[in-house]
């Protein structure tokens, strides 16, 4: 008697529940999209109106926005981790383990404590930093709080432990010796990393920009409490329609829009790497 | 590099690595000083420093009905995803079956998504299957993110676990069962402690899924979240401390606990 294989027995209950928690609410959702504008079953005779309307009505605005936001996101977060992450490589050692952790913790530290605590930093008047200076300086700052560029902090601070651990795995991955020997050769400092050190940890780097894109492109908590809605993001857009205007159909076209979206960064990366490879480290 | 140069940069290294803990820190220190004021209104430095703000938390209902909500979501995300994970990172990183690579990959998609269009997917999944949004379909949202993230966790264990011990139990005549509970098992544990706590941490301090998901009932990160824009007292900041501090505890506890059954199992082989 041929017995199943174990492979496929071990995987069935989290296929299961995938299927059920993960894809069949996705489709569930495409399939409202395609219903008629603020019909709340699927009984209706499938139609394009609700894309037609998220165009012409302008809804292409938020997910811009939210575009925009995510990739300012993961270009300032890599330009940051790198050097982290060189210097933690670098580092090694008992010290390295121990920063390392310390950057983790915050991960555990729900979102809505640490962009509370952001904040009430830059609060004015009597806020953390500026109540602070006024106090020993005496000179009263403005605040940057309730307006974009809040909330670009806001989103850059929340991800980039997101960028620095793949990162981390993939600097960790440059044999140092390779680079001495580059170095012995008379390679500069931008050839060393153009040549070496850029094309080895660029797996990880991948793995970690499209982490941070894409928790970033559907980050709204940033925006109301730092940004004070100073534009609206595609997350809060699809809650308005779901919510408020009660037109689910609406609601469910802007979110078929933005899993497209993130198919469409997702798929090409997740196709090239190796997962086998990246996990075992 | 000379000596002199080489010291320089070495400051320079510890210095930038200083500076982002401290940006990275500053928001919890930010919260832990708010919490110690008895106005209604930010003003730093507080011409009092209390604990005020701490007593009245404690002695108020609505802390304890936020922990029990958030602790039994934590709990029944942590026991369900370990158990779908321990079998899900057997067939991510143990056997060797043919559509192993597309699992691997397949698991790793909700990773890959942004959380809140998820929760947002998931509410109306819900309310179309006529299932009134509650604690447990917060837990059910939550653990479509973490039981791929505790998956990755106990295969990464698993990556270093030598299967030749399961064919030499085999061959001295063990049963499947008895190869399971005596050999696979054990080696799994320490994967399968870290993911648990994982888990717990995870659902413990989850935003995006519970904000769209919980319904009626209120978890800790969500009631904060909506107390930071109205309603503020310094009882806000407060229990935002004491709950991270109970999640710091779960973590101390787990740590003192593996200590103590490590200690236990080195004694069993010693003796």
């Amino acid at each position: 008697m041929r017995r199943p294989n174990p492979g496929i027995l071990t995987m069935l209950p989290v296929l299961v529940f995938l299927l059920a928690g993960f894809v069949i609410p996705i489709l569930v959702v495409a399939l409202y999209s395609l219903m008629p504008p603020r019909t709340f079953d699927l009984a209706g005779s499938p139609t394009f109106t609700n894309y037609a309307t998220a165009f012409a009505e302008g809804y292409w605005r938020p997910l811009m926005w939210s575009a925009l936001g995510a990739a300012a996101t993961t270009l300032i977060c890599l330009v940051l981790a790198w050097p982290t992450a060189r210097v933690l490589a670098h580092l090694a050692g008992r010290w390295a383990t121990l920063v390392t952790l310390l950057i983790a913790l915050p991960i555990f530290i729900s979102e809505s404590v640490r962009l509370f605590g952001l904040a009430l930093f830059m609060m004015p008047g009597g806020g953390i930093l500026a109540g602070s200076i006024d106090a020993l300086f005496g000179v009263s700052i403005g605040t940057i709080l309730y307006t974009r560029l809040a909330a670009l902090l806001g989103l850059v601070y929340i991800h980039f432990p997101f960028v620095l651990f793949p990162l981390l795995l993939g600097v960790s991955l440059i044999p140092k010796d390779q680079v001495e020997a580059a170095r012995d050769l008379g390679a500069s400092g931008w050839q060393v990393f153009r040549e070496i050190e850029a094309p080895l940890a660029a797996p990880g780097a991948a793995v970690g920009a499209l982490l941070c894109f894409v928790l970033s492109l559907g980050a709204n908590a940033e925006m109301n409490i730092l940004g004070g809605q100073a534009v609206t993001v595609i997350t809060n857009a699809i809650e308005q329609r779901f919510n408020y205007a009660q037109d689910w159909p609406l609601g469910a076209a802007l979110t078929v829009l933005t899993v497209l979206l993130t198919a469409a960064v997702v798929f090409p990366v997740l196709k090239r790497i190796d997962v086998d490879r990246l996990a075992r480290r | 590099m000379n000596g002199r140069a080489k010291s320089l940069f070495d400051s320079l290294q510890a210095a930038w690595l200083l500076l982002v803990l401290a940006l990275l820190y500053i928001p919890m220190i930010s919260v832990a000083l708010a919490s110690l004021s008895n106005t209604r209104y930010m003003l730093f430095p507080h011409r009092t420093w209390t604990t005020d703000a701490y007593a009245d938390a404690l002695a108020s209902y609505t802390t304890g009905t936020l922990h029990l909500t958030s602790f039994r979501i934590a709990v029944l995300v942590m026991v369900l995803s370990v158990v779908l994970a321990s079998f899900g990172a057997l067939a991510f990183a143990r056997f060797d079956w043919r559509g192993r690579r597309a699992f691997q990959r397949f698991l790793l998609l909700p990773l890959f998504f942004p959380q809140p269009v998820l929760g947002l997917a998931l509410l109306v999944y819900f309310t179309a299957l006529g299932i009134t949004p509650s604690w447990q379909t917060a837990a059910f949202a939550h653990l479509v993110w973490i039981v791929p993230v505790v998956t990755l966790v106990i295969s990464i264990r698993l990556y270093n676990y030598d299967v030749m011990q399961e064919d030499a139990a085999f061959d001295l005549g063990a049963t499947r069962l008895q190869v399971l509970r005596e050999v696979t098992l054990p080696a799994l544990a320490p994967g399968i402690v870290s993911g648990a706590l994982f888990a717990f941490l995870l659902s413990w301090s989850n935003l995006p899924l519970s904000v769209f998901t919980s319904g009626a009932d209120t978890t800790l990160p969500e009631w904060l979240y909506s107390r930071t824009a109205t309603n503020y007292s310094p009882m806000v900041p407060a229990i935002a401390v004491i709950a991270t501090a109970v999640s710091a505890l779960v973590v101390g506890a787990a740590a003192v606990g593996l200590s103590l059954a490590r200690g236990r199992g080195g004694a069993k082989t010693a003796a």
